[in-house]
């Protein structure tokens, strides 16, 4: 059941992805942007007045860690354009492949505070393979 | 289409990056407050980004007849943030991470099937290709990180 719900809710991560490309052709990145960020923030506030019964309260943090927001930005219009350009499932194939990559960097040397955790040879043949489905996608 | 393909990998660093930042918003504020504080910003960021870059001449025409649901973009990803709130604490980190990507990968080639109509069956054959190395490395590296504790 859980399995189920968490295969959606994947599934909605692409249908968002997908939906604020179409909708860049219509409203540019920055109102694609402001417009998906708008509805799921009152949305958010709606779950959490009537669901979750939280008190609304976003200040407090260090100031760097409003930087959120910046991210949140460049993560939809980058996604936004590459899906209008290549498709949505390939854009997923490079974006995780992204993931994969910095996030061994950011292990392998600690960085942000995280534990050091060097980089293990057997997960070379990992990205090859991944690699090779890449060079497959982009050939076809 | 190199450019595409850099955008596309700079975005996996970002949602990372993002993701690192936004925990420790939710260590501060709370689960859903540090998760508020994304759209919040993010939103009069983008606000005034749109206004700067039109010049102050908004296009409330075109707004008015986009059809309806492409504005449902923003519900999509709340759907998914609440089902993920609900559902990490009964799964593996790896269970979940793995599930997520077959729905993202199902989902993407349904779209560029019904939508962008750019799918093949060599496309197919590689995002398969792509996503056992994907899983594979999950299985690797959780190996190597609990053995290394």
């Amino acid at each position: 059941m859980y399995a189920l719900l968490t295969l959606i809710a994947g599934a909605c991560q692409s249908a968002m992805a997908s939906l604020n490309g179409m909708l860049t052709d219509y409203l540019g990145m920055f109102g694609m942007s402001f417009v998906v960020h708008f509805i799921g923030g009152l949305l958010l506030i709606l779950y959490m007045k009537t669901v979750v019964h939280e008190k609304l309260r976003i200040t407090g943090m260090p100031w760097y860690l409003y930087s959120a927001g910046f991210f949140g930005i460049f993560l939809v219009v980058s996604s936004s354009f590459c899906i209008n350009a290549v498709g949505a499932s390939f854009t997923t194939c490079i974006s995780v492949t992204g993931q994969l990559a910095i996030s061994a960097v950011i292990d392998h040397f600690g960085w942000f505070g995280v534990p050091k955790i060097p980089f293990s040879k057997k997960r070379i043949p990992c990205f090859i393979l991944i690699l090779a489905g890449l060079i497959i996608i982009n050939l076809s | 289409m190199a450019f595409v393909l850099t955008v596309a990998f700079l975005n996996g660093c970002a949602c990372v990056i993002s993701k690192m930042i936004n925990y420790r918003c939710t260590k501060v504020l709370g689960t859903y407050n540090g998760s508020l504080v994304n759209y919040v910003v993010a939103s009069v960021l983008s606000l005034i980004l749109l206004a700067v870059s039109s010049h102050f001449h908004l296009d409330l025409y075109t707004a008015a007849h986009t059809p309806w649901w492409m504005y449902l973009g923003g519900a999509f990803g709340i759907v998914a943030f609440i089902i993920s709130m609900i559902t990490l604490s009964h799964l593996k980190v790896m269970e979940s991470t793995i599930l997520l990507l077959v729905g993202q990968l199902t989902a993407g080639i349904l779209f560029d099937t019904f939508a962008f109509h750019n799918i093949n069956g060599k496309k197919i054959l590689g995002i398969l290709v792509v996503a056992i190395g994907i899983i594979w490395d999950k299985k690797v590296s959780s190996q190597s990180k609990s053995s290394g504790e």
